[in-house]
Parts: C-alpha cells; sequence; structure tokens
C-alpha cells in the first residue's frame, strides 16, 4: 500500500490546524492577562497567568467550580453507561430481531429525535417538581438515561457490523438472545459504541440550558458554574476561559482514550465473511 | 430462552414516556390555549396556529432556517467524507489527525463564540481584513441575509463536520478489507474505489447523517445565537433569527407562551417533513448496492 | 463480565445521586423559617443578610443567585408558569415587571404588609412603576435604578479643542440639541473616531424625558404612532446617525468592550453601573481620561430593579419584612457601598455615603451627586406591560438605518408595523 502523499497529508494538515485553533487559542487566554482579548491580531504565545488565573477560578464563590466539576463527572458518567447499554440493546434489537410493529416503533423513536429541547424544559420542570427531585443531580441524569440518537446510531451500527451467518451460527449452538448479544454482538459493536460513548459524554457535560433550569448555583454542573463566573455586565475571560480549560481537560481524556478502542476495535476484527 | 425483542427496546420507551411523551403532550395542549405572562386564558383551538401561518416574521425564521440548513449541510457532509477517506489512509501520526479533527466539539461554545466574533468582525476582523487585500470592501456580516448565513454556517461547519468524519470512518472501518483488494487487481484507482465502493457501502451511514443533520439543521439555535452576540431575535431585521431562535424568544423573552408552544410544534412538523424529504432524497443517491 | 460491571456502575451511581436527595424545604423543625431569596447580577446584600438574621433569630436567609439575567429571566418564566420555585423574595428587572404588572397577583399585594407606610421612602416615579394603575396593589419596592451620566474621554475632547471640566462639558449639552452640535464640532476637528458607540442609548434616554408616557397610554391602547414625544426621540437620534456621530457598535460585542481602552468612541451615556465597566474595560493606564459629566435634558435613568414577594411562597408576612428590609433606605445604602447600585430611595440618595461619592478613575468625579441629581429630576413615565417589545422592534430599526439597510423612514414605518403586529396579537 503507498503511503499517503503530500497532498493528503496537507489537506489533513489545514484540517488540524483550523480545528484545532479555538481550543489553543482557548489555552492561550487562560495563560493571560485580561487585556488580550480585543487584540487584533490576536495573541498566539501563551502567558504565564495560568496558575493565578487557575487560583482566583476555585476561589470564586458563586461559581461553585469544584463541586461543578464534580456533579458533571458523576452525571456524565451515569449517562454515557447507560446510554451506550441500553441503545445498544435496543440498536441490535431494531437491527437484526424481527418483531411485529419493528418499523413503527423505529419510526417513533426517530420522531422523539424531533421535538425541538427548548420547549420540554417548563413541562419537564413540572415533572420533577412532583418528584421532588428540583436542584437535585438525578434531575439531570434520570431524563436522559436513553438517548433515541443513540438507539439510532447503534442501529445503523448494527446493521452493518453485525453478520447474519454470526448470527444464525451462534442461534444454532442453542444460544439465547441474551446471551447472543453479550458474547457476539457486544464486541462487534464496539467501535460504534466507543462513538456513541464519546459523544454522549460530551454532549452531557456540555449541556447547559437544562441544568440551568432545574439547578441553583449552590449545586450546579460545569456549564452553569462557568456561567456563573461571568457577571451582569463585566466578563473576566481569563477566568471563564482557566475554567473552561479545566473543564475540558476530562474531555480530552474520555476523548483519548475512547479514541483508541476505535482504532483497537479495527484491529481485533475487521469483519470477515 | 429466546428473550423478547420488546425487552430489549422497552427500556427507551419507558423511560421516554416519563420524560419525553409527557413534555411533548403539554406543549400540544399549551399550544392551543392562549397563554402569556397573565396567564392561562384558556382554550383559543387553532387560533395560535393560524396567527403563525400569516406572520411574517416566522416565515422570516422558516427561510433563514432553510437557507442556513442547506449552507452548513451540503459542504460538511461533503468534507466529512472526504476527510473520512484520509483517514481512513495508512499516513503517520493517524491518531493525531483523527482527534484533531474532533476538537471542535470539545471546544466550548464561549470560545467559538469570541473567535467567530473576531474573525467576522466589521472593523477589525481577520476576514475582512483578508479580503480587504482584493479590495473587497469591509462587510458587515450581521446585516444582511447572505453574509450572516456564510458566517453562521461556516460556524456550524467548523464544529460538525469532524463528528460526522467520525461516523463516516467508523462506517467504512465495516467495509471487507478484500473488495478493495479485489478492486485494486482490477486496476481501480483511489477515487475510483471511493465513489464505487466505499460511498454506496456506507449509504446506511450518509442516509444517517443526513437525517441527522436535518434534525439538527431545523433545530438550529446555538450558533446563530453566539453570532449575534446573544441577541434572541436574530440581528436588525431579523437577518439570521432561525425558527428555534423565534420559538424562544416567544416563550421565554415575551413570555407569550402560547404562541410558542404553536411554534415548536411547527418546528416539530418541519422537521418530520425535512427529515423525511432528505432520508428519501439520500437513499436514491448512490443508489448501488453490492 | 464487562456488562454486569457496567450495569452495577449505572445502578450505582444513579442510587448514589438519588441518596442525596432529600427535598429543600424552608421549615427545618423547631419553628426556624428559611427564606429563599433570588437575585441576578450582584445586588450586594451578603452583608444586610447577615445582619438580618442576626436581629430576627427564627429566620434563616439563603440567597439564590444567577449571574446574568439573560439567564435568570427563563428560570423566573418558568417558576411562575409551574408553580413552584420562585422562592419567598424575587428580584425583578424594571422590563420584566413592567410585563408582570398585567397579572399582579401572582405577587403579595405589599400594600397589605403593610408598605403604604414606605411610599416616602422611594423616588415617586420608582414607586408608581411597581404600584397598579387603580393604586390597590403594590408589586415590589424598588431597590436601585440606572441612574445616568454622559461619560466622555477627556484626552479625546482636548484634542478636538472641546472643553475638559466636567462642569464645562455639561454646560456643552443643556439640551439633546446641545449634545448634537457638539457632536458635530466634535466631528469636525477630525479626531476620526465617533462622538458616541451606538444609537439605541442615545434614543433611550431622550425617550424618556418626553412627558409621562411613551408607548402605550394609561389605558394600555398603544400610541407609539400618535405620541410626539416619540416621533421627537426617534427624529433626534436620526440627526445624530446622519451627523456620522455613532461608532454603530453593538453593545457588550467583544469590539466594544475594547473600544473603552482604544478610544473608539468620546461619549456614553453611563448609568451607575457602567463605571466598573468602563474602568475594567479601558485599564489602569486610561484612569483619569474618562470622566462624568450630567447628561443632556431633565432627568435620565434607564432601567433598574424591584423586589416582590411571589405568591407562590409560603411565608408571605416574613418575606414581605424581609424585602421591606432590603429596600429601606439603610438597605439602600449598604448595597450601594457593596456593588456601586444607585439607590431608588430620596433618603438614601442624599446620605452623605451617597451623595459624596466620587470615583477615583474618573478623576475624582463626584458620582453621587451626578446621578442623584439626574435621578431626583426624572419624571414619573407610565411605560406598559407591551414596553420591552416595542422598544425592542425601535431599537433594532435604529440599528438598521445604521447599518444602512434602511432609510430612516423606512425604519420608522416598520418599527410602527412591528409594534402593532406585537401589540394586536
Amino acid at each position: 500500500m503507498r503511503r499517503g502523499n503530500s497532498l493528503v497529508y496537507l489537506t489533513l494538515l489545514v484540517s488540524l490546524v483550523l480545528s484545532v485553533f479555538p481550543l489553543y487559542w482557548l489555552f492561550v487566554v487562560a495563560t493571560r492577562s485580561n487585556d488580550v482579548i480585543g487584540q487584533m491580531p490576536p495573541p498566539l504565545v501563551p502567558g504565564g497567568n495560568l496558575a493565578e488565573n487557575v487560583r482566583r477560578l476555585f476561589g470564586a464563590e458563586q461559581a461553585n467550580f469544584a463541586l461543578g466539576l464534580i456533579n458533571s463527572m458523576i452525571a456524565s458518567i451515569a449517562v454515557t453507561v447507560s446510554v451506550v447499554f441500553f441503545s445498544s440493546l435496543a440498536g441490535f434489537a431494531f437491527a437484526k430481531l424481527r418483531f411485529r410493529g419493528r418499523n413503527a416503533l423505529l419510526l417513533t423513536v426517530l420522531a422523539t429525535m424531533m421535538v425541538p429541547v427548548q420547549m420540554g424544559i417548563v413541562p419537564l420542570y413540572m415533572v420533577m417538581v412532583k418528584l421532588g427531585w428540583q436542584n437535585q443531580l438525578q434531575a439531570v441524569i434520570v431524563p436522559f438515561l436513553v438517548s433515541a440518537f443513540g438507539v439510532f446510531l447503534m442501529r445503523q451500527y448494527a446493521e452493518r457490523a453485525v453478520p447474519d451467518e454470526l448470527i444464525e451460527a451462534a442461534r444454532l449452538d442453542g444460544c439465547s438472545t441474551f446471551g447472543l448479544f453479550v458474547r457476539v454482538v457486544s464486541p462487534a459493536l464496539r467501535p460504534g459504541a466507543a462513538v456513541l460513548g464519546l459523544f454522549t459524554f460530551m454532549s452531557t457535560w456540555n449541556e447547559f440550558l437544562w441544568p440551568l433550569a432545574i439547578l441553583e448555583a449552590d449545586n450546579p454542573t460545569v456549564q452553569f458554574s462557568l456561567s456563573q463566573l461571568a457577571t451582569q455586565y463585566y466578563t473576566d475571560y481569563t477566568l471563564m476561559f482557566s475554567g473552561t480549560l479545566i473543564a475540558t481537560v476530562p474531555l480530552l481524556v474520555v476523548f483519548i482514550l475512547f479514541g483508541r478502542q476505535i482504532v483497537s476495535g479495527i484491529m481485533d476484527g475487521a469483519v470477515r465473511s | 430462552m429466546h428473550g423478547s425483542p420488546y425487552l430489549f427496546i422497552a427500556p427507551f420507551f419507558v423511560l421516554f414516556a416519563l420524560f419525553g411523551f409527557f413534555p411533548l403532550l403539554y406543549t400540544a395542549w399549551v399550544s392551543l390555549r392562549s397563554w402569556d405572562l397573565t396567564g392561562d386564558a384558556g382554550f383559543v383551538g387553532l387560533a395560535n396556529y393560524s396567527r403563525l401561518l400569516s406572520d411574517p416574521d416566522f416565515w422570516n425564521a422558516m427561510l433563514n432556517t432553510v437557507g442556513l440548513f442547506v449552507l452548513s449541510t451540503v459542504p460538511q457532509l461533503f468534507f466529512a467524507l472526504v476527510i473520512a477517506g484520509l483517514l481512513n489512509r495508512p499516513i503517520r501520526a493517524l491518531m493525531l489527525f483523527r482527534l484533531g479533527v474532533l476538537a471542535p466539539i470539545v471546544t466550548s461554545v464561549a470560545a467559538v463564540a469570541i473567535v467567530f466574533g473576531q474573525l467576522y468582525s466589521r472593523d477589525a476582523g481577520l476576514v475582512n481584513g483578508v479580503l480587504g487585500l482584493f479590495d473587497v470592501g469591509p462587510i458587515d456580516w450581521q446585516a444582511s441575509k447572505g453574509s450572516s448565513w456564510i458566517a453562521v454556517a461556516s460556524m456550524v461547519n467548523w464544529r460538525w463536520t469532524g463528528y460526522n468524519a467520525l461516523i463516516y470512518l467508523a462506517a467504512i472501518q465495516a467495509i471487507p478489507k478484500d473488495l478493495y483488494e479485489a478492486a485494486q487487481l482490477d486496476g481501480a484507482g483511489a477515487i475510483k474505489q471511493f465513489r464505487a465502493i466505499t460511498v454506496p457501502l456506507i449509504r446506511p451511514a450518509l442516509i444517517f447523517t443526513v437525517v441527522m443533520s436535518t434534525i439538527g439543521g431545523m433545530q438550529l439555535f446555538t450558533e446563530p445565537l453566539l453570532f449575534g452576540q446573544g441577541d434572541i431575535s436574530g440581528g436588525s431585521l431579523r437577518q439570521f433569527q432561525t425558527v428555534a431562535m423565534y420559538m424562544f424568544e416567544q416563550s421565554f423573552q415575551n413570555f407569550d407562551y402560547g404562541y410558542g408552544s404553536a411554534i415548536a410544534w411547527m418546528i416539530f412538523l418541519l422537521t418530520v417533513v425535512a427529515g423525511i424529504a432528505n432520508a428519501l432524497i439520500a437513499r436514491r443517491l448512490r443508489g448501488g448496492t453490492q | 463480565m464487562r456488562l454486569g460491571k457496567a450495569l452495577a456502575v449505572t445502578v450505582a451511581t444513579a442510587l448514589l445521586a438519588v441518596g442525596c436527595g432529600g427535598n429543600a424545604t424552608d421549615d427545618a423543625a423547631g419553628g426556624t423559617v428559611t427564606l429563599t431569596v433570588k437575585t441576578f447580577g450582584q445586588f450586594g446584600y451578603d452583608d444586610l443578610v447577615t445582619q438580618y438574621e442576626a436581629s430576627h433569630p427564627g429566620i434563616k436567609v439563603k440567597q439564590e443567585n444567577i449571574a446574568k439575567l439573560a439567564d435568570y429571566t427563563p428560570k423566573l418564566q418558568q417558576w411562575l408558569t409551574a408553580g413552584s420555585g420562585a422562592g419567598d423574595v424575587v428580584a425583578l428587572e424594571e422590563g420584566i415587571l413592567v410585563k408582570l404588572m398585567g397579572k399582579p397577583d401572582q405577587f403579595v399585594n405589599l400594600l397589605d404588609q403593610g408598605a403604604g407606610d414606605l411610599k416616602g421612602n422611594f423616588l415617586e416615579w420608582k414607586w408608581n412603576q411597581a404600584l397598579t394603575p387603580d393604586g390597590k396593589k403594590l408589586v415590589g419596592l424598588g431597590t436601585d435604578i440606572g441612574a445616568q451620566g454622559m461619560c466622555y474621554r477627556t484626552d479625546l475632547f482636548a484634542k478636538a479643542g472641546l472643553p475638559t471640566d466636567r462642569a464645562k462639558v455639561g454646560e456643552l449639552w443643556p439640551t439633546w440639541d446641545g449634545y448634537l452640535a457638539t457632536g458635530k464640532r466634535f466631528a469636525a476637528a477630525g479626531a476620526g473616531v465617533s462622538f458616541f458607540d451606538t444609537a439605541g442609548p442615545v434614543y433611550q434616554n431622550i425617550l424618556m424625558q418626553q412627558g409621562d408616557q411613551t408607548y402605550f397610554d394609561r389605558e394600555n391602547k398603544l400610541i407609539v404612532d400618535t405620541n410626539p414625544g416619540v416621533r421627537t426621540a426617534w427624529d433626534q437620534t436620526i440627526k445624530m446617525i446622519d451627523a456620522g456621530l455613532s461608532g454603530k457598535i453593538q453593545m457588550w460585542s467583544p469590539a466594544w468592550n475594547a473600544g473603552f481602552k482604544q478610544g473608539s468612541f468620546a461619549t456614553i451615556p453611563c448609568p451607575a453601573w457602567m463605571l466598573g465597566v468602563i474602568k475594567d474595560q479601558a485599564g489602569p493606564e486610561n484612569a483619569g481620561k474618562w470622566d462624568v459629566a450630567r447628561v443632556p435634558g431633565e432627568g435620565a435613568v434607564r432601567g433598574g430593579s424591584f423586589l416582590a414577594v411571589p405568591a407562590q411562597s409560603k411565608h408571605p408576612k416574613e418575606a414581605a419584612e424581609l424585602a421591606k428590609f432590603l429596600t429601606n433606605p439603610a438597605g439602600q445604602t449598604a448595597a450601594f457601598k457593596a456593588k456601586n447600585n444607585f439607590p431608588s430611595s430620596p433618603q438614601a440618595i442624599d446620605d452623605p455615603a451617597v451623595s459624596s461619592a466620587v470615583n477615583t478613575y474618573f478623576n475624582n468625579a463626584p458620582v453621587g451627586k451626578i446621578f442623584g441629581q439626574s435621578a431626583k429630576s426624572l419624571q414619573p413615565v407610565y411605560l406598559g406591560p407591551d414596553n420591552q417589545v416595542v422598544g425592542d422592534g425601535i431599537g433594532d430599526a435604529l440599528t438598521a438605518v445604521e447599518q444602512g439597510k434602511l432609510k430612516p423612514d423606512e425604519a420608522w414605518t416598520k418599527a410602527i408595523s412591528d409594534a402593532k403586529r406585537a401589540v394586536e396579537k
């Protein structure tokens, strides 16, 4: 196989730079003092203020940043594990099992994704009031334990990645459907599950509107916490960006962890006929 | 012995019934009432909907949403496909590139807002600076539909291209390698292999991303809001106000909850129609199977 | 087995989260009443709250604050709609209060709680804003007001051959015509920067001086097109835009923030709270270059807030007492000292702590006197529930003129028809 030629590298390099630049700039601002925000051209070299900014960040009472990080960790992990598990189950069922009403139910799943998110806030808030879950962490976890997007993604992946012959063979061996799922399907679904896990973690971590609605500043998630760093009129950008930078680190960690899974998934089992 | 398939899908529907269905029904119920900040004034039937149909601001928001959708989906999915293809090759520093193009998803909205705000700033922005080199006058990006659409679409494309590339990549990796080997032996070059093998065989992923992009496009909210520095009316003449922004403005700024709920249901219907239409289109493109 | 572990983790985590539950109720055992105060921005109540708890042993006060008004408003809407969550004392920004006056029974009538005696503690126009037209219900007690001055750059004025002493600058513009004329002089001197940042606030200031009503009359009938005051404010603003005085910079944008340091505009109508913004944005190197003069015309105030007691509160009596305490003259003076929120109480305005306040960054400008003067000379103006919607429409129309998208007459026609459509529904 030929190695990539220079055009390929160039294109990828340009894409990389464009993709990464704002993140890098985030890092630069977090290490500087506040006068650099309006500057044109923007500063490209990191400064030495990071420790100072981080100190101010964790000292900012109104933001409760440390608690925000912890709450978001708990919520994101719980939701990710649950979504990946239940979406794999349902995705596999929709892709490979035959049952009555399958297509209709699948369309229903799809339809649920088409509901605009912002509208659900007031009625969902009412549900939370009934449950007594205002300002409780479970309010940002339980409604999201399953995801229509996840079901759809895993179904699409399962359709391609799990060959019918393998299922037939396992059934002939006397496997129950669940056993089939555990032993045959799950390994094949791993790359798709890695993608879903990545995105679910990220979207839960980045969620802002709903946590703002249901939580208060003394029990925030991380994005809510960051928004509290602003004052009504003046935004201390270095403070905010330091917080954002730290809030991004767990995402980068998950990134790298799951990224490996995708690669190892290829090594494990490119589908063979 | 054979687990019922219904058990596999039950958890999703149970939780959805509790936390998804109720808000949906409630919103529909509210949309049939006259409900603003002075409270619930009672059932008014389809009055909110007929008001909506003759509301020029709503149709303007629709136009913006569709225009933004086209500008932010077509180039995005095309580039995502190209990048996925490139990333599938045995190149050095593979992991770095693969993770790198996903960086936009991880970047916080606050940073994105500032970077793109400065790029498209009327007086001191980079884009106007570059255009100035070609004697193209400074553009007030927020002032016109065309320019604001391009700017917002670029934000959306920047954010989501890597995401879609990853989905295509996962699908490409499920294609049996021997198909490519056979084509290689037949003398097909890289691009021909891409068009004849890769694209048709990832059709489910293509349909998937088209439908997802459509749903996201119809509900576009964050990027245009950031572009306008938090102005929910999307420009002085609503140049880039999407239907989702219009719904938010009516519900949470003007406190006209009944009207906002009607808009939400219109967005829902719009998304369903557009989703189906685009899925059908994607299905017909590259219609070949093996 | 990997799956089993995953399942266990999910369940355990969910249980952990649920286990930390328990509803946050107001009453602990033993008769302590906990009052929840909901605020946005910075009201400066921390010390006051401690003081109140010390003098009221059975009462605990919990503050719940949201930094930005734009994030607070949707929460307020959902608390009122859902009938739960608004706490015991809730902060209402003027624009929202005006809307909520359309349904005053969402709030406890403070007149029933003995607030009628406190009328003299507030500027008349501020008191009237929270009073229903029939005078029978008082929805809120005033906290701060956005009393205005006109901030200007002394160095840019000097370059343009204009006086720099704030008394003399004040004499340049006793009226808005004077402001326009000064602006033209400034532009003619060729300094290369704009006279003011954007037209919206200028228009708003002129409008509030045009009599006792703006877009609505006291029967809440839309009079935006027939009220000559509105047209006057509009025409004057257009004259300024036509003279090229506007920098056309969107407020709060990064370019606007940078403008204070770079000197992109020479003047800006500045409420009391903006002084802090200017100081932070312009930086220490520009200390003394910004100063504050009086605002043109008589009396200028933009915005302000109130405290109200939601009807859903379980302790209306105690909540009303707390609200009264926080908004009494001593409370307002303390809030001014803490966070520079300009009081709406004449006694507080005259309190030496306020009236002799000077701002060192602004050349030791006697801000207490400047803002106090402008607050006191404002005549009461009736706003009407849909004031915000109409005002936003006119603001957008002005921006469209600045951007060159609409001619002034087209913009006026559009603003009027938008207003009519918004109100007629």
